[in-house]
């Protein structure tokens, strides 16, 4: 077993810090590079969930179906494939910038 | 800027404009410019203080950018054409007096930062009187036809703007290597429905909140010129009124700054040529799409180790909630 805490709440801790203790402490030009700190600890956060759920998909042979027009509107699987991206684009939104998916 | 180069600078800018006892009083980097880089300059000479901005080139260029006597020409054209910008003063394509080739121009006042601008109800004297400057503004810009002697680097107009942007995205992505199969979707979705070619005109190509310097008259200059093109006018009504240039301002559609109805009706107003907004929201569409290239490309620099910078690593996480808007876009359209 390896020493707790682990590297979540390592991580999770570590962006307290900056936002609560750093980011008030900083001259206002440090303000933008101590948010993208705290930023990129949080998309790391939600990564490590996230990776879990990552499906598992040729998404070479994918895009070159999509640009050669054999899923466009009116073949069989155009609405398989839909539904496929939608998933795959709200897991990934999920982890890089979840506040999209709040908004309607 | 090192002592050495400081000197060499004044040197070729006493020789540029003939006062010899021209001194440079102080030098400091401006904010913002991932791909290029601005300075201030404060520069005596004939009893006068003049405030100028020197703008060259980053040590990592986009391929895809004008070099700067490209750009200088742009701006004689465009300041030419009553856009307003900054007064280009002199060009320098000698590498050797600061690292690369530069130019200088008046400075202008005024505000640019996206997130500071959409939240300022009072600039340009309220969001509809904005809304219609910028309209006039793309007006005078889309009156720059080609053939032009002195744009000749912009090479021939495409013979469809719309197809040939749809091309362009497909050569960045198939060349970064990373499949995208939503930004693919998005793209065939654009090739279905393109909109027939226009009479093509010069195309600021980056036309948007956060390259727009303003203040409580209006637009003080606009700016970054560097991947003007020839093309179809809409693309940059379509680019400044894109969602995802609305900096969470959404219900302003014209850039986050102003109503959409007031930035049209200047425009054609200023053209006489009526908006087709079913044209311009095409050119939304395929806004998100090409910033969403433009976002991923910056990350590949970080990755890649070319330029190692945690801004361009977040920046690549723009891409998905752009993909995700891209879809939203398709279904409501």
């Amino acid at each position: 077993m390896l020493e707790k805490p682990d590297g979540t709440d390592l991580l999770v801790t570590a962006r307290q810090v900056v936002l609560n203790e750093l980011l008030p402490a900083l001259p206002p030009e440090k303000a933008f590079a101590a948010r993208m700190v705290a930023s990129a600890i949080a998309i790391a956060l939600r990564e490590q969930e996230a990776s879990a759920f990552v499906p598992e998909m040729d998404l070479a042979s994918l895009a070159r179906e999509i640009r050669a027009g054999e899923h466009d509107p009116g073949t069989p699987r155009h609405p398989e494939v839909a539904m496929l991206l939608r998933q795959y684009a709200r897991l990934r939104a999920a982890v890089s910038a979840p506040r999209v998916l709040r908004q309607g | 800027m090192t002592e050495e180069r400081d000197t060499r600078l004044r040197d070729w800018l006493a020789a540029a404009t003939g006062e010899l006892d021209l001194r440079i009083a102080g030098v400091s980097r401006l904010s913002g410019g991932a791909i290029q880089q601005n300075w201030a300059l404060e520069v005596e000479c004939g009893g006068n203080l003049h405030r100028w901005v020197l703008r060259t080139d980053s040590p990592a260029v986009l391929a895809v950018s004008l070099p700067r006597a490209a750009e200088f020409a742009l701006l004689r054209a465009a300041h030419d054409a009553g856009v307003t910008v900054p007064q280009p003063l002199f060009l320098c394509e000698d590498p050797d007096i600061i690292g690369a080739p530069f130019f200088v121009m008046r400075r202008v006042e005024g505000q640019a930062q996206g997130h500071r601008v959409v939240k300022d109800a009072t600039l340009g004297g309220g969001r509809a009187a904005l809304a219609a400057a910028l309209g006039t503004e793309l007006a005078r810009i889309h009156r720059i036809r080609p053939p032009r002697e002195d744009l000749a680097f912009l090479g021939d107009p495409p013979a469809d703007a719309a197809l040939a942007a749809i091309a362009a995205m497909r050569a960045r992505l198939d060349a970064a290597g990373t499949p995208r199969p939503v930004l693919e979707w998005g793209l065939r979705a654009a090739e279905l429905s393109a909109p027939p070619p226009v009479p093509p005109v010069l195309v600021h190509n980056d036309f948007r909140t956060g390259n727009l310097m303003l203040d409580a008259s209006g637009v003080t200059a606009v700016l970054d010129w560097e991947f003007a093109a020839w093309g179809d006018g809409h693309a940059d009504l379509g680019w400044l009124c894109a969602k995802c240039w609305r900096f969470g301002n959404i219900g302003q559609e014209a850039g986050g700054l102003g109503p959409r109805a007031a930035l049209y009706a200047a425009y054609e107003a200023e053209s006489g040529a009526p908006v087709e907004d079913a044209r311009v929201r095409w050119w939304e569409l395929m806004a998100h799409i090409r910033w969403a290239v433009i976002a991923a490309d910056q990350a590949a620099r970080h990755i890649s180790g070319q330029e190692r910078s945690l801004e361009l690593a977040l920046t690549g996480h723009i891409v998905p909630e752009l993909e995700w808007e891209i879809l939203n876009m398709l279904e409501e359209g």
